[in-house]
């Protein structure tokens, strides 16, 4: 088994709200990387995939707070540092991100050479002015950007120039785990072909060892990474390799999320159109049972009652359900 | 110089032309439009009880054409303007026949080297305790916001007084009025000189409270509104210190600051012109409360249309300065 | 619309303000019912300290009874029999030839001075005799006067006996100087003094912010409203319109409105300029930035779906203006007013602090209150901090209490602000 570069072990993170409620919008995660792999996170909005994103770093501050759990990267576990350690020796060079909106993620006023000065400083590492201006012209060469970029500010970037240069600066310290949230979402075809491509081309070549990409489009992640996970209310609801997730969900979620986007893809062509119905529950008080029963249209009595666990079914494969594969196999194959 | 920059600076140019032509039309008619002729009352004021109807119109017809009132309306205005760019203004109605520039000319240079400093210094002050209420945002919040806002709720003129009567009247640790000790005759030496000093401080530091108070509040929302800004998260999970970032705020949020002081300038001169007044500091405002006092029209328009072209440059300047410094506007701007 | 309004309630910041607003309102409004003074009706002469003040005259009698002290007696004729006043009696006396000798002036004979002279005047003798140097009918009635003074009885003490029958002691009191305030028929509490003009100066700040107020409120009422209609003119209209108006709309934002007040209220003349001038003034000059922020609201909101909607439907301007620009943007068109009105009574303050204020004989406001204390040297030579410090404070508070409400309201209609 090939080293792992992200071992993460029942993390839960809580948000505290104005009124002082707790809301644990990740709630008993555990996920695993390999060196060289990549995860796609799918969900609907608020179903905790940003809010998890956010907890692998480490790296809180309100209203986020860490509640238990580990989260071990390349067999250092960075739970329990003190954070000034965490920022300079996790963030950016250990675990990295990719924000949401990455449009606006630059400093409006900083050019972009001296951000990246800011961020070699900001982690200690014995550079002069001139060594890290040539490292980055190196890197941005690498990757097919513009040089002169460098010597400009975000707002003269176009829309798809400034996530490209984003994820470079992000990636700039060569990250073990990078955490892209939604990096594409944004951008027009193009751009996201450009911005998906750039991110294969980086795992390609090592500059990121390995790399978790969240998004709300689950068949998206068919081409991108190796394993999807979904996850509803907080909690996964089911792992499995790409192909797998995509031609064979599980969880009647899964298959939902996977059915709610037409995407040109082939296989999913002829698939009817049916969102899911309903919307997430409150995490505030969280459902007795399990989460999705509200939702689900398979679900018993039972469902609504009974604690749920995740299912390991070999071979990476997780899924949490009360009813059995074979059960589900068999009503998807009947409704198709 | 860019094409756009070009564009950008001939528009702004335009319009400090137009502002300009505007304020010198609107300080000339505004007066003439109001009921009431004020030689009637300088001839009322200087006339023997017992002089005849044709010896009061005999004065009323000589004070007319000294003051240029006997012509018509374009003739005045050439008259007002020709005054004003030779840097006269005309002959004053209280002290004639002297020079409006001779009884406000040492005062332009009180109130500038009062008021612009002070100006600046409050900005400075406003922006940095601004800066600080949002970044300590759940203590400022809690001790001190209900705080600041009465405090800020205390007129210009309130605070002068307060100043006034605390360090002046009851401490007596600066002096009460004036800019110097009036036994004193100006000149560059050192007793003058720290006179001078310590009667700046009081005049000064009301100016000061009276500018903090609005930038503080501006700046404040302004940097929450950039603490929140995706940049801010973004620099922080790629390990940025927190000095760093909240260096980068300030600066985010101060620049449009910049905008911010040329807009509220204007009314920030209104309370200081007010506030002279108080200390009786020499100033354009002191002598526009004389000059208000006595009824003499050409002093009052004189100080005004100066007040306004100072805040029309004021203004002008700041808005080149922010389209240089701010890179947002120069995106928006110069292309 | 109930509940928004039930939200803007719920903002302890708004509720706040409110309730300090209302307070001040209430006074303005109530006052009046308890102190019938006339604001501008002048009790003395010159700031006299806060307190309760007690005519010198006739500070014993009393509606219910008498309290007769006879050292308080001698104070009294002290004060209102002076040795001016004894020696025109003796005059008289020696005038009508009456025996003066063994009588002067001083407080010990004053009692033997009142009886000779209570013995031997009488007006209709006087008037018969026409004695020398009071031949006069103004010297008699300056007799006349002088007797009707005296004529109350002073030559009573006051005693207290204490116990009954054999064992009775009978006390005279004669420290008493002092009577109790309440038993006094002619004193007034001034609780914050009085001004320059002697005038009490709480009657007079209470009536100046009832005018204060009403003026911010014309003021911000009509520079909302101009502000209101020239935005949604130029909003909502565009083209041509919205150049014109926004052309002056610039013009107004640079040149500073206080200059323009300054012009205008100068050259007005104190005489006038009424409050309802001053207030309208200050509104046609101050609604730029009312008509900025609107416009560019209804900018935003011009080609929503519902606008268009209705431009379809043939709905006609005013309507499409009333029922589908005016609602959204009406929580932001309150929030300026209520800063309009702040800024409204802070402009007439500031102009009255430089002379320009309201026909200062008409009727009292916080600027001419402001001023009359700088003028007649409150802070500095006086030290009569009755006469502005409570002006200021007035005036914080409203403003406060209107910033408060505004925030308030700033946190409910716009949430983003509010984390």
């Amino acid at each position: 088994m090939a080293k792992l570069m992200l071992d993460v072990r029942q993390l839960t993170t809580k948000y505290i709200t104005r009124t002082g409620e707790d809301v644990y919008s990740v709630d008993h995660v555990s996920l695993t990387i390999e060196e060289g792999k990549s995860l796609g996170i799918a969900g609907e909005s608020g179903c905790g995939k940003s809010t998890l994103a956010l907890s692998l770093m480490g790296y809180y501050f309100p209203p986020l707070h860490y509640t238990s759990g580990d989260i071990i990267v390349d067999g250092k576990n960075i739970t329990g540092m003190d954070p000034d350690t965490i920022r300079k020796t996790v963030l950016g060079s250990d675990v990295a991100y990719i924000p949401q909106a990455a449009m606006n993620a630059l400093n409006p006023t900083r050019k972009v050479g001296k951000f990246i000065e800011d961020v070699i400083h900001a982690h200690e590492l014995p550079m002069d002015k001139k060594q890290i201006r040539e490292m980055a012209e190196q890197r941005f060469a690498l990757l097919g950007l513009p040089v002169d970029a460098l010597d400009k500010h975000s707002v003269e970037l176009s829309g798809g120039m400034r996530q490209r240069v984003v994820i470079a600066v992000s990636t700039i310290l060569n990250p073990k785990v990078l955490i892209a949230d939604e990096p594409s979402s944004a951008l027009d075809v193009t751009s996201q072909k450009m911005v998906i491509k750039m991110m294969k081309d980086m795992m390609a070549k090592g500059l990121v060892k390995s790399m978790i990409f969240i998004t709300h489009e689950l068949p998206l992640l068919y081409n991108v990474t190796d394993d999807i996970m979904v996850m509803y209310a907080g909690q996964i609801v089911e792992r499995g390799t790409a192909k797998e997730m995509v031609f064979d969900p599980i969880h009647p979620y899964s298959r939902g999320l996977m059915r709610s986007i037409l995407v040109p893809e082939e296989g999913t062509r002829d698939v009817k159109l049916t969102a899911i119905p309903g919307t997430p529950p409150n995490l505030k008080h969280p459902p007795q049972g399990c989460r999705f029963a509200e939702r689900c249209r398979y679900a018993t009595e039972a469902c609504k009652f009974n604690q749920m666990p995740l299912l390991d079914i070999g071979g990476g494969r997780f899924y949490r359900c009360g009813h059995s594969v074979e059960h589900l196999r068999e009503v998807y194959e009947g409704e198709d | 110089m860019t094409k756009g920059m070009r564009k950008y600076f001939k528009k702004k140019i335009f319009w400090f032309i137009i502002t300009f032509i505007a304020a010198v039309v609107l300080n000339f008619i505004l007066p003439r439009l109001m009921p009431g002729d004020p030689v009637n009352s300088i001839v009322g004021k200087n006339i023997s009880p017992g002089a005849t109807p044709e010896q009061v119109q005999e004065q009323i017809t000589y004070y007319k054409h000294q003051f240029g009132l006997d012509k018509n309306i374009f003739g005045q205005f050439w008259d007002f303007v020709k005054n004003a760019f030779n840097g006269t203004f005309g002959v004053s109605y209280s002290q004639y026949p002297r020079l409006v520039s001779d009884i406000i000319g040492s005062s332009i240079w009180w109130t500038v080297a009062l008021q612009l400093p002070a100006i600046l210094v409050g900005w400075l002050l406003g922006n940095l305790l601004g800066a600080l209420a949002a970044y300590k945002r759940s203590f400022y919040d809690k001790a001190l916001m209900p705080l600041t806002l009465f405090f800020s709720a205390i007129p210009a003129f309130g605070a002068s007084v307060i100043l006034l009567v605390i360090f002046a009247v009851t401490l007596g640790w600066a002096p009460v009025n004036g800019a110097f000790d009036p036994g004193m005759i100006p000149g560059f030496n050192w007793k003058f000189i720290s006179s001078v000093i310590a009667h700046y401080q009081l005049p000064f530091w009301s100016i000061v409270l009276i500018s903090i108070g609005g930038q503080a509040v501006g700046m404040r929302s302004m940097s929450i509104y950039e603490l929140n800004a995706d940049y801010v998260k973004y620099a922080r999970f790629l390990g940025i210190k927190d000095k760093k970032i909240v260096r980068y705020v300030f600066r985010n949020a101060m620049l449009p600051q910049v905008t911010g002081l040329a807009m509220s300038i204007g009314s920030m001169v209104g309370g200081a012109l007010v506030a002279e007044t108080i200390f009786s500091y020499p100033g354009l405002g002191m002598s526009m409360y004389a000059a208000i006092n006595s009824s003499d029209y050409p002093v009052i328009s004189a100080c005004t249309l100066i007040i306004t072209i100072m805040v029309l440059i004021a203004s002008f300047l700041l808005d080149i300065i922010y389209a240089f410094i701010d890179p947002r506007v120069k995106a928006a701007q110069f292309d | 619309m109930k509940n928004t309004l039930k939200n803007v309630f719920h903002s302890p910041r708004f509720l706040v303000g409110f309730i300090i607003f209302m307070c001040i309102l209430l006074t303005v409004l109530i006052y009046p019912y308890f102190v019938h003074r006339d604001p501008l009706q002048g009790l003395g002469k010159g700031f006299l300290a806060p307190g309760t003040y007690v005519s010198v005259y006739d500070t014993n009698n009393t509606g219910t009874y008498r309290v007769e002290l006879p050292e308080a007696n001698d104070n009294r004729l002290e004060s209102s029999v002076p040795v001016k006043d004894r020696q025109t009696m003796l005059d008289y006396l020696k005038a009508k030839g009456t025996d003066i000798s063994g009588l002067d002036t001083s407080n010990e004979r004053f009692h033997e001075l009142i009886e000779v002279w209570k013995a031997n005047y009488d007006e209709a003798d006087a008037k018969k005799n026409k004695y020398e140097g009071f031949a006069t009918q103004a010297k008699r009635n300056e007799l006349r006067r002088l007797n009707n003074r005296l004529s109350s009885d002073v030559s009573a003490t006051m005693t207290v006996t204490k116990g009954e029958g054999e064992s009775a002691t009978t006390e005279t009191i004669s420290t008493s100087n002092y009577v109790k305030v309440d038993e006094v028929a002619n004193a007034v509490t001034l609780p914050l003094g009085t001004d320059n003009f002697g005038r009490d100066t709480l009657t007079e700040l209470v009536k100046a912010t009832g005018i204060s107020l009403l003026v911010g409120l014309l003021a911000g009422s009509i520079a909302t409203f101009i502000g209101l209609a020239v935005g949604l003119l130029a909003g909502y209209v565009g083209g041509v319109v919205d150049d014109v108006l926004m052309f002056i709309a610039n013009i107004f934002t640079v040149i500073p409105g206080f200059v323009l007040l300054i012009l205008i209220y100068s050259a007005l003349g104190a005489e006038s300029r009424s409050i309802t001038t001053c207030a309208v003034i200050i509104g046609i000059t101050s609604w730029v930035w009312t008509a900025r922020s609107v416009r560019s609201q209804v900018i935003s909101l011009r080609n929503r779906d519902h606008v268009n909607l209705s431009k379809l439907s043939g709905h006609s301007l005013v309507r499409i203006v009333v029922t589908d620009i005016l609602p959204y943007i009406m929580s932001y068109v309150v929030m300026a007013f209520i800063l309009q009105v702040s800024s409204g009574i802070l402009a007439e303050a500031q102009l009255s602090m430089l002379s320009l204020g309201p026909n200062p004989n008409e009727l009292p406001t916080l600027g001419l209150m402001m001023n009359w204390a700088k003028l007649f040297g409150a802070y500095t030579s006086s030290n009569a901090w009755w006469a502005y410090f409570p002006v200021i404070l007035v005036i914080a508070l409203i403003s406060f209490s209107l910033n408060l409400m505004n925030t308030g309201l700033d946190q409910v209609f716009n949430p983003t602000l509010r984390d």
